[in-house]
């Protein structure tokens, strides 16, 4: 009677099949090198344009949600947690606060302050309004992107202050920037992004 | 709609290395190292190189927001791998499909035959489980990973990775005592 890691290192396809061949890996290497994103200067000013059309475009449609007060002290509390649009027994019942709808929130935060590198004010859609641009550090990037790449077509909830203010459905992996934004005066913008990085 | 204020988009830098540059070197420095495992996840080779290829695209599309050193490079690839083979699965009918396959009769072939379809069923108990957990099993059996390693790699808790491989270990030697007659 064997083990099952005996039985497996017998029938281990490694053991008894050759490699790849270096036709095949160079095969692939071309497909991958050639496929659209890894065209460097084209590809980036494609990312730029469409991050800022996305921007503009998400700008137009928002209703500009305003934080409470208590949001917007020194010390503010950043989470981005992921959601569900129906309940489930692991998940918490939260509400959104500028729309009041409910979603379901998953017990652990994808990212917090801890993985916050930097938080800059941005301008935002009228040149009175601010909004937040968040980047997160290495780490905190490859969460998001994980998290958010296996979680598309479902809610990601962004918590200030344990408060949820928005909760956009994921359409795209999310990497290592997240914007807020909203009306929010300068001085409220400088508020909140020093917060959240402890300032 | 407020709940559509916040939206999460790539940064639009440009890293000390260009797309093209930092991909080749990605593919150069661990391509040999995701077919390994990507073989061992897969049914056959030629899955395995499409399952390594579809990695690397994602990687291609993502190259801003991967961590930049050797080490957690390899882990995001291998996350990446994983989970796509979790999507493929997820899928597929692998799991109900091999689920009523019945013990071949090994007695009744010749002793080639027998090894071929030996290995076979063998192999194809691993379908039986889910790519993650399969991933455990492979890295912890095949590779000789320790659980740390294991975990860092899967981004996962040591207590998960352990219960992975307990759990993983049991049904196949469930499943192999049924159909070969072996496994403890």
């Amino acid at each position: 009677m064997k083990t099952v890691g005996e039985l497996l290192r017998s029938a281990d396809p490694l053991g008894y099949e050759s490699s790849w061949s270096s036709q095949q890996r160079l095969a692939i290497e071309e497909r991958v090198l050639a496929s659209p994103h890894a065209g460097s200067r084209t590809w980036l000013r494609r990312t730029w344009l469409t991050a800022t059309a996305t921007l503009v475009l998400i700008a137009g449609i928002a209703v500009a949600p305003r934080f409470s007060s208590s949001a917007l002290q020194a010390a503010v509390r950043f989470e981005v947690r992921l959601a569900e649009e129906s309940p489930a027994p692991d998940l918490q019942p939260a509400i959104i606060l500028p729309s009041g709808r409910a979603i379901y929130l998953h017990e652990e935060a994808v990212v917090t302050n801890a993985d916050i590198a930097e938080a800059n004010v941005v301008r935002g859609d009228s040149p009175s309004t601010f909004g937040v641009e968040v980047t997160f550090d290495a780490e905190g990037a490859e969460k998001m992107w994980i998290a958010t790449g296996n979680h598309l077509g479902k809610p990601v909830a962004i918590l200030v202050d344990g408060e949820i203010i928005a909760a956009p459905v994921v359409r795209s992996p999310i990497g290592d920037k997240a914007y807020l934004t909203g009306d929010y005066s300068r001085a409220e913008a400088e508020r909140l992004a020093g917060g959240m990085i402890g300032q | 709609m407020s709940d559509q204020s916040v939206v999460g988009a790539f940064r639009a830098e440009v890293r000390s290395h260009q797309p093209t540059e930092r991909l080749a070197a990605l593919f150069g420095a661990h391509a040999d190292r995701l077919y390994r495992l990507a073989r061992r996840l897969s049914p056959t080779a030629d899955d395995a190189r499409d399952l390594v290829q579809e990695t690397f695209l994602r990687a291609a599309s993502a190259l801003r927001s991967m961590p930049s050193d050797a080490r957690h490079e390899e882990a995001w690839l291998v996350r990446v791998l994983v989970n796509i083979q979790r999507d493929e699965w997820r899928k597929s009918e692998v799991r109900k499909r091999h689920a009523g396959e019945t013990a071949p009769a090994l007695n009744q072939q010749s002793n080639t035959e027998s090894e071929l379809i030996a290995r076979t069923t063998i192999w194809r108990a691993l379908d039986l489980l889910s790519p993650r957990r399969r991933a455990v099993v492979v890295m912890a059996e095949l590779e000789g990973l320790s659980i740390s390693t294991i975990a860092s790699l899967l981004g996962i808790t040591a207590i998960t990775t352990r219960w992975h491989l307990s759990k993983g270990r049991r049904d196949l030697a469930r499943v192999l005592k049924a159909r070969t007659g072996e496994a403890r």
